[in-house]
């Protein structure tokens, strides 16, 4: 599995370091995300989903 | 024509700030969002109102045809545009009530001192103020909810990012409380609206003061020394960033930590099981933002006509954005109605949608978990006095509480740095 943000769609809602902690952080700038990775470890990849399902700007991309 | 319900030729009844609907908002907006996802009304003036969350989502995000921008002339008191229906006559809030290219400059100026590691560095001073709060009441077992501490918290973390001294944090959190619930008729709006004026007031007196001293580490200061696109801010602008921050900031946590710790009093079991897995407040939090949605809907400006689930918006239309709507909507809610900490995703717009994101959505969810885990620690029960607490007479723009007193076994203070 990959993840990736869309910064063109993220707007710092921060659902994501809710439901995904260890796979996205909030930038000390402007508050968007970005992932700590693109190969998704196995053992993240139910909490990636769920971020990505949490998102309400849809700006998360998975992947596989 | 159009002559569907709904359209302008065949109009739907409603007003926000009713107390119809403030009594009977989720079936309310059930039956609109069932029947006509976005609805035109003549009240105030006539507008649309958008209560799906696919029809809210697209607006939010569609700056183009819908605009945000405010034009108000304090020379006659009038003005087009901007965030609220009725509109306000008062100058519009900053970065809010701005479109791109503007919005850009003054988003990206400010944004760094919201962003979540900036947020963080108040987190001590959130539980300071909430400690010394407590303090001030805990020995009577009885406090109103909203006045002596959801209302406070939320205002002295607002006073200290803006540099403003704590020691006016009474003068600061009661007007701002009053102006939303106190109606325009009432013989008390005077004083409530002179109150509002004198918080601006003192905003522009520091932030005069903060321009001949070296630069400290608050808002106003920030505001003094630096430059947006290689120029000084003037005392509007600067005055339109306060606007935006403190009526954006202060209120609206109030109500959402009000809310949750009234819901928590009548729900032990709900509350048993925050207190025994504190890693669960954070999504009950979302859940609570969801499910009150403190801001309860936010008005654009149809820029080009544009046809929206078969309705047509014309150019310089208004529009309602009912976010609280969205948030219970059943095609992306399972049970919307129902207030659950463990749903496996929670997209709720309660922060809105698109490039005007709450900017202080990390502010409210830090003093939210400071305000509650002080109360879990020293009050663990409390019994809201229902029959005395006060709603807002209109929830059309905030959904909050003007009273909640409650009562609790009377506890110790502890030791404080800060007496208030």
């Amino acid at each position: 599995m990959k993840v990736g943000v869309d910064r063109r769609r993220c707007v710092g809602q921060g659902m994501c370091v809710l439901y995904a902690p260890q796979a996205f952080v909030l930038s000390d700038e402007d508050g968007c995300a970005e992932p700590r990775f693109e190969d998704v470890p196995t053992d993240q990849e139910d909490a990636v989903r769920r971020a990505f399902d949490a998102c309400p700007e849809q700006a998360i991309v998975v992947i596989g | 024509m159009n002559t569907q319900f709904g359209s302008k030729a065949n109009p739907i009844a409603f007003d926000h700030e009713s107390p119809e609907h403030a009594d009977n908002w989720v079936a309310e907006f059930r039956d609109m969002r069932e029947k006509c996802p976005v609805g035109w009304t003549e009240h105030h003036g006539g507008f649309w109102v958008a209560t799906s969350y696919a029809a809210v989502v697209d607006m939010a995000r569609d700056t183009g045809s819908f605009s945000s921008h405010k034009s108000f002339d304090p020379q006659t008191g009038t003005g087009s545009g901007g965030i609220t229906i009725p509109f306000t006559p008062i100058p519009r809030g900053l970065p809010v009530e701005s479109d791109p290219p503007e919005w850009n400059a003054l988003r990206g100026f400010i944004n760094r001192r919201f962003a979540p590691k900036a947020v963080e560095a108040f987190r001590d001073d959130a539980r300071l103020y909430a400690t010394a709060l407590l303090n001030r009441v805990i020995e009577t077992g009885e406090m109103d909810l909203v006045n002596d501490f959801t209302g406070p918290v939320p205002a002295m973390v607002t006073m200290k990012m803006m540099g403003l001294p704590l020691s006016e944090w009474r003068e600061f959190a009661d007007p701002l409380h009053a102006m939303v619930f106190t109606p325009k008729e009432a013989p008390e709006y005077a004083s409530v609206v002179a109150g509002v004026e004198w918080i601006f007031r003192r905003c522009a007196e520091e932030f005069v003061r903060y321009k001949d001293q070296p630069e400290e580490d608050n808002l106003l200061s920030f505001f003094a020394h630096q430059q947006v696109d290689g120029r000084k801010l003037s005392l509007d602008e600067v005055l339109s960033l306060a606007n935006n921050i403190i009526i954006g900031g202060v209120d609206t946590t109030t109500a959402l930590t009000t809310h949750a710790l009234a819901y928590l009093a009548d729900h032990p079991e709900a509350k048993a099981r925050l207190m025994a897995d504190p890693s669960l407040i954070p999504f009950a939090r979302e859940e609570f933002l969801r499910f009150f949605t403190p801001i309860h809907c936010l008005a654009r400006n149809v820029t080009q006509d544009t046809a929206i689930n078969g309705q047509d918006l014309e150019q310089g239309d208004r529009v309602m954005l009912a976010w609280a709507a969205a948030n219970r909507d059943p095609e992306i809610f399972e049970k919307p109605d129902e207030v659950q900490f463990d749903r496996s995703s929670n997209r709720h717009l309660a922060f809105g949608s698109g490039i005007h994101r709450c900017i202080g959505s990390s502010f409210a969810r830090m003093m939210f978990e400071e305000m509650i885990a002080q109360m879990f620690a020293r009050i663990p029960e409390w019994e809201v006095d229902r029959a005395a607490s006060q709603r807002y007479r209109s929830v059309g723009t905030i959904n909050g509480w003007e009273s909640m007193p409650i009562h609790f076994a009377p506890g110790s203070r502890v030791a404080c740095s800060l007496e208030i």
